[in-house]
Formats: C-alpha cells, sequence, structure tokens
C-alpha cells in the first residue's frame, strides 16, 4: 500500500517570479530560508509522487466552466504559461501519474464525491513557484489537484476538509507501495485586483495559524467560513492549506515561517505537518 | 454583477498573445469583436479602474491593467481611491 509521507504548504506570488532578481536581498533570504526548508523535508521524505493542491488562475477554466474541484489524471502536464515564470521554470512538461490520479479520481466518485478530471491541466505560477523555490525535483511525479479559490461560489471550508480526508483514504487505499507527499499552495492573506489590494491582514494571518497549530476541525472552520469574508480575496487560497491539514489527520500542524511581504504582496506563510506513523 | 462579455475579453487577452497586440493597436477594433455595452465600452476607452472593478473577477482585473501598462502602484492606488470616494463594495463582493 501507499502511504502518506509529508505534507506542507507554502504561499506564492507571481511577483516572487516577476521581480525575484530585484527583490530586496534580506526580502529574498527569508523567502528562501523557508522554501528551502520546506524542501528539505520533502527530500528527507523521498516522494515517488507529490499531489499538488492550488488554485487556478484563469488558466484552465473561465466562468462559462468552472469547477469547484479538477483532478490532474494525466501522466503530463503543461508547465506555467505566464512568460515570467517561462524565464525562472523552463518545464515545458511536467509528469504526472496517471494510475494514481485515477485512483484518486475514482475513490472520490466512489465517497460521492464529484469533482471534475483533467488529462492534460496546465500548471501556472501557483503550482510552480513552490515547486521552483522548494527546489522540487523536476522529474517527481505530480497528480494536481486545482480548486476554485477564485472566484465565488467557491467550495465550502467544510467540504475542504473532507477533500483532505478523502486524499489520506486515496493514499492510504492505493495498492502500490508509493511515498506520496501533498503540498497545498497559496495563501495566507493578501489582496489582489480589489479596493485594498497589497493589504496584508496580519490579525488574520496569525489567528490562523494558530487555528491550525490548535488543529481542531470545527474550530478552525467556524473561524475561515466566517473571516474569509472580511480579509483579502487571496486568502481564499487558505483552502489549499485546508485540504493538507485534513490529509494529515488535522494534527501535527507546524509553522516554518511566517512574514509579511509587502514585496510580493502576500502574508507568507509556510508549514509542514507530521507524516502519520506507518 | 459580473459582466461575462467584459470577463471573457480579459480572459482572452490573457491568454492570446496576437490578441494582446491588434488590442494594444486598436483597442476599439478587439473590443468590437465583443459584446460589449457601450458604457462598459466608453469605462474601457477611459482605463476606468472604478467603473470595471465590480464587473469583472479582481484578478483578470489586476492582468487587464497590466495589459494596458498601467504601473502597479497607479493601478493600487486607483483601486483604494474606490475606498476613499464611498465607492460601492462591489468591488469585492463574488469575485474572489
Amino acid at each position: 500500500m501507499a502511504k502518506l509521507v509529508g505534507i506542507f504548504a507554502a504561499s506564492h506570488g507571481p511577483i516572487i517570479a516577476r521581480d525575484w532578481e530585484t527583490m530586496p536581498r534580506d526580502h529574498r533570504a527569508k523567502l528562501t530560508a523557508a522554501f528551502d526548508e520546506i524542501g528539505r523535508r520533502l527530500r528527507a521524505c523521498r516522494p515517488d509522487l507529490l499531489v499538488v493542491v492550488s488554485p487556478d488562475h484563469w488558466v484552465n477554466f473561465f466562468i462559462n466552466n468552472l469547477p469547484a474541484i479538477c483532478i490532474g489524471i494525466g501522466d503530463e502536464h503543461d508547465g506555467p504559461p505566464e512568460p515570467f515564470m517561462k524565464k525562472v521554470y523552463p518545464h515545458a512538461v511536467l509528469k504526472g501519474h496517471a494510475a494514481f490520479g485515477r485512483h484518486l479520481l475514482q475513490t472520490a466518485l466512489d465517497n460521492d464525491f464529484d469533482p471534475t478530471l483533467s488529462h492534460r491541466l496546465t500548471l501556472d505560477h501557483g503550482t510552480c513557484i513552490p515547486l521552483w523555490r522548494i527546489g522540487v525535483d523536476p522529474e517527481l511525479p505530480l497528480v494536481p489537484i486545482l480548486v476554485n479559490d477564485l472566484e465565488a461560489p467557491m467550495p465550502s471550508i467544510r467540504r475542504c476538509f473532507a477533500w483532505g480526508r478523502l486524499v489520506r483514504r486515496a493514499i492510504e487505499s492505493y495498492p502500490e507501495p508509493l511515498r506520496v507527499a501533498v503540498l497545498g499552495t497559496g495563501g495566507l492573506s493578501h489582496s489582489i485586483g480589489e479596493t485594498t489590494m497589497g493589504w496584508i491582514d496580519e490579525t488574520f494571518d496569525h489567528a490562523c495559524i494558530d487555528a491550525f497549530a490548535r488543529g481542531e476541525e470545527r474550530q478552525l472552520d467556524a473561524f475561515l467560513t466566517e473571516q474569509l469574508e472580511r480579509t483579502g480575496n487571496g486568502a481564499h487560497e487558505i483552502r489549499d492549506w485546508v485540504i493538507a491539514h485534513a490529509a494529515a489527520g488535522s494534527t501535527g500542524f507546524e509553522l516554518i515561517d511566517y512574514f509579511p511581504s509587502p514585496a510580493t504582496l502576500v502574508g507568507a506563510g509556510f508549514a509542514s505537518w507530521k507524516a502519520p506513523v506507518a | 454583477m459580473t459582466d461575462y462579455w467584459l470577463s471573457k475579453l480579459f480572459f482572452d487577452l490573457q491568454h492570446d498573445p496576437q490578441l494582446v497586440k491588434d488590442y494594444r493597436a486598436d483597442m476599439a477594433a478587439v473590443i468590437d469583436r465583443f459584446r460589449i455595452k457601450s458604457d462598459v465600452r466608453q469605462a474601457l476607452m477611459d482605463d476606468d479602474v472604478a467603473k470595471l472593478a465590480p464587473l469583472v473577477n479582481a484578478y483578470l482585473l489586476r492582468f487587464y491593467f497590466q495589459v494596458r501598462g498601467m504601473p502597479q502602484d497607479e493601478f493600487m492606488a486607483r483601486l483604494h481611491a474606490m475606498n476613499a470616494s464611498g465607492a460601492p463594495e462591489a468591488a469585492k463582493a463574488g469575485h474572489g
């Protein structure tokens, strides 16, 4: 059977790629240290496969066809389309893992979840900035889960918890002895293209981190369901952290670093969870 | 309220470099390929951030004004001015 060997979360933001070389040195150093620590922990758990939970920034989907959740079940996916990403992450094609992708999809359907599927996704900066900065081996197969974090109505936080548990169930029921890691990307607070653009809601971010650390699902659900309506729109990406959190069993959260990053417009958060004991 | 065709214009600009070139060469001609209402068309021609913001997803709005070449500081200032003028909260509502 496969097993879950590592669970991680990291912020992303296009400015990290677009303006990396011109970013203040100390800022770059903090981001580098946090991403590097996730990279170190990820490599230490020797994954055969990485499930990446990310938003889609209007790359695969539009409002004429906008799934709440899409699972990438192809053997390959396309690398980032953004010109600023191609300079730093020049991987036109990324490996998928069709067998596990299909197993995850089937497990979802068997458990009354109704995701959409894609045999070939395009993975934008939301997925690829963490892969780039963490130093994920480009040969490591990915199974992307794209979550609608951008356009209301979005999946409920309660449903994201259920999705995390389902991801865990799919991993633990996969018949091959794969070592699987999960990476949630996005968040913490940020505000993009709205009247509060640039606002980093540190109060929300610290409360959010505290709620993850306490772990208790009902409290975290209640907090996020209420507060996501009051903070910047980018914080909706915390759904991807919730899925990672629930995959970990909603326990074992460890903050690697958090700092408000005005240079990248995000509350930059980095975390890992203890992998379940085999 | 989401404006589908305005959103479609912004989405297509994100996906089609040739359309961006065409748009920069002749905005009006490209706008005419979409079913854009006259007041929205005028807002596009005027780079009217406050008028357009409530009509599209905030991420598409940001991308669009990058295509238009509006510096980020100016884009943010125009958004912030919507708060100052007591403009509707609509820019936050429903658009991620």
